[in-house]
């Protein structure tokens, strides 16, 4: 048992950690930092679950940070870096829609705009105000991952945005209730599996390699309007 | 016999995937016809085993402690659809993935991963049917989305991985926001009931004591899901994509099957909604959906020049009325929703079959490349239009039956809402029309098409599709009634 007040420090020094990871996320350009910051964001997860557990006693907890540390702070970034090895785009400059800076402005709004939802709204479920703040800023995660996979232009990027949405639904999770570790468990296979298929089709958009374009529009009939 | 019930279902799907991947160096596993033997054997041996569960087994039954798996009324019912799906296209591809062979359009080495994703698509929709677990049901749900994006990225066309990607992105980032309606459902009756529960039935029996806003958010949210999956307006996108760019047989599973999941899961979560404080909100806002998802494919139907597309729109349409229905929420709304579901599915099904067909013929799926089809393909000419004309719900088509009761059940909630719907399926009628007529028009004689010889086991699914939806229009088995009531009573709905 740790100090309630050191407790909810900790908590909250975290939680600053995590939104200034998806600050970068949204703004990075570089595809092999953005596998690092992703790395980092959910080892920053892994964290938040041991905090809890220590203060919860739940294994589960425990559990889901071995998870989280084992598959995405060390699998997931490491095959995307080799699926990066073998592509020929090593950045990512392409926004459409928005700019880095309005992105980041656009998920401040966000974060407040959730806030008075989950305050206002849905108050009488979130009566602790550390269960209200990880709710928020789970569900801004989620919505700052939805921004990046809108945003920007090259799959492999949007995996990411994905990934980070998947991470603010880890950190709902953790904070509203913990679900049963077996569909926690199930969820990160599911996330592995779709994964490698985005990245592999991701290979074939995104590589600007000439000969693997000829490879694909050969089959010409199929190709129309 | 119940407790392996659940593993009968999912062992051969499961145990061709292994075969495949242990002898992907075996030539004789890379051979179409016998992937595709195995795969109708595998659909009719589904079929046989859900029709002698619905006559044998004592329902509902629940497997495991904690109640994981369950079969009841609906969900045999859907797997019954399914099954009568999968046996169809598997029946169909036979001809149709051996052309495509041929042609080069599938590389060899892809049959494996065709057939495979193709049988473990069947287990994994059984599978999402026989969830008990809401939560399990979602990972059931995200794994069809997987390996239908599969089967849609087959065909190594830039569109076709441009189109698979944007529906598992689309449908994946969506099934998210379900995930966070998921935990706050959970967070709900953590206190109701001892560890909290997601199950189907247990819900349905703790609705009334579930706090009402916070139900609604958490509605709200798996609605977002379970909406994208089956291609509600807004998130729709990616369905008309997808389907044009996937092989006609798997544009046939995605529309005859897949969208039916996602409308199972609302169905079942509107039984809950009805019983809490927030019902009538909720009943509101799935009518407005349906009928927004009404509204889209009317004014997008008419500039279609892709018949895949065209139909695609159309399978939107029938979504959104689906939803309609089920918002109404009356007994006798959700057996015609029930009985729609039967009529659609058969009738997407021909109309993919029979575009399939076409496209082989004039190798593209335009309107305007079809020239003199009564002559080079009439079997797939009346397929496009007895079922274009089943899909508007003509007399003498199931269709009819559900859309005209779904519709009274619209007058009885809105006359306004009647009216506007009314006003929309006529233009969708109109577009059928006018696309109908500019494909069937064009006489070009000096062309000389060759016409294309379609393998028996292309025409025969079309044929028995015929027999079915006219006999459907024109007779309803006593059983099928029975079983349709039953299963509107299990949903808590006192006819």
């Amino acid at each position: 048992m740790i100090d309630t007040i050191i407790f909810s420090d900790i908590i909250h020094g975290l939680f600053v950690l995590i939104l200034g990871t998806a600050a970068l996320i949204i703004t990075q350009r570089s595809l092999s930092s953005l596998f690092n910051i992703y790395a980092v964001q959910s080892f920053i997860l892994a964290v938040m679950a041991i905090v809890l557990f220590i203060e919860n006693g739940t294994l589960n907890l425990l559990f889901i940070a071995l998870l989280t540390l084992a598959v995405k702070t060390i699998f997931i970034p490491l095959f995307l870096h080799r699926v990066l090895k073998r592509m020929p785009v090593k950045r990512d400059l392409q926004f459409s829609f928005l700019s880095p800076a309005s992105s980041i402005i656009i998920s401040t709004i966000l974060l407040f705009v959730v806030y008075l939802f989950f305050t206002n709204i849905a108050g009488e479920v979130f009566n602790d105000s550390l269960i209200l703040l990880g709710g928020v800023i789970g569900i801004s995660l989620i919505l700052m991952g939805m921004m990046v996979i809108f945003s920007r232009k090259r799959v492999i990027t949007k995996t990411i945005g994905y990934l980070t949405m998947e991470n603010g639904v880890l950190l709902f999770s953790l904070f509203m209730a913990e679900m049963p570790f077996i569909i926690e468990f199930l969820i990160v296979i599911d996330l592995l599996m779709i994964l490698v298929l985005s990245a592999v089709l991701a290979f074939g958009i995104d590589s600007s390699l000439e000969e693997f374009h000829k490879k694909l529009n050969r089959l010409g009939i199929w190709v129309e309007d | 016999m119940i407790d392996m019930t659940i593993l009968a279902y999912c062992i051969p799907g499961l145990l061709l995937v292994l075969t495949l991947i242990l002898s992907s160096r075996n030539r004789f596993m890379g051979n179409d016809a016998v992937l595709n033997t195995f795969s109708i054997i595998h659909a009719f041996y589904l079929l046989g085993l859900t029709i002698f569960i619905m006559f044998t087994a004592d329902l509902p039954v629940y497997f495991m402690d904690g109640r994981y798996f369950a079969i009841d009324r609906l969900s045999l019912y859907e797997i019954l659809i399914a099954a009568i799906v999968f046996c169809l296209s598997a029946i169909y591809a036979r001809g149709y993935i051996r052309d495509l062979l041929n042609t080069g359009e599938i590389a060899r080495n892809n049959t494996g991963l065709f057939y495979g994703a193709f049988n473990m698509l069947f287990t994994v929709i059984v599978l999402s049917f026989l969830a008990n677990n809401v939560a399990l049901y979602w990972i059931f749900l995200e794994l069809t989305t997987l390996f239908s994006a599969l089967l849609i990225v087959i065909l190594k066309a830039r569109e076709n991985i441009t189109a698979s990607l944007k529906y598992v992105f689309i449908a994946s980032s969506a099934m998210l926001f379900s995930f966070v309606g998921i935990i706050i459902l959970y967070a709900l009756n953590l206190d109701l009931v001892n560890g909290g529960v997601l199950n189907w039935d247990t819900l349905l029996e703790i609705a009334p004591s579930l706090p009402g806003t916070a139900f609604g958010v958490a509605f709200i949210l798996l609605f977002i899901g379970f909406g994208a999956k089956s291609g509600l307006v807004p998130f729709h996108t990616w369905l008309p994509i997808a389907h044009s760019r996937a092989p006609s047989v798997v544009s046939a599973l995605l529309s005859g099957v897949l969208l039916n999941i996602g409308i199972y899961g609302i169905m079942r979560l509107n039984a809950v909604a009805t019983q809490t404080t927030v019902g009538d909100n909720l009943k509101v806002f799935l009518i407005v959906a349906g009928i927004l998802s009404i509204l889209v494919p009317a004014f997008c139907l008419a500039v279609r020049t892709d018949t895949k597309k065209f139909i695609a729109f159309s399978s939107i349409e029938h979504m959104g009325l689906l939803v309609l229905g089920i918002g109404l929420s009356s007994p006798a709304v959700l057996f015609w929703v029930l009985f729609h579901k039967l009529g659609h599915s058969l009738s997407k099904v021909l109309l993919f079959f029979s575009a399939g067909i076409f496209h082989r013929q004039y190798e593209s799926n335009k309107y305007f490349q079809i020239k003199n089809a009564f002559k080079l393909q009439p079997l797939a000419s009346w397929g496009l239009i007895l079922g274009s004309l089943s899909v508007l719900g003509v007399p003498l088509f199931p269709i009819f039956l559900s859309k005209l009761n779904i519709l009274i059940g619209l007058a009885d909630f809105s006359v306004a809402g009647l009216v506007i719907v009314l006003l929309l399926l006529f233009i969708i009628a109109s577009s059928f029309g006018y696309y109908l007529v500019r494909a069937f028009s064009n006489r070009e004689e000096e062309a000389e098409l060759k016409a294309y010889n379609t393998p028996k086991s292309m025409k025969w699914p079309i044929a028995f599709i015929f027999v079915i939806l006219l006999g459907l229009g024109l007779y309803m088995p006593g059983g099928l009634a029975d079983w349709l009531n039953g299963i509107v009573s299990d949903l808590g709905f006192l006819g």
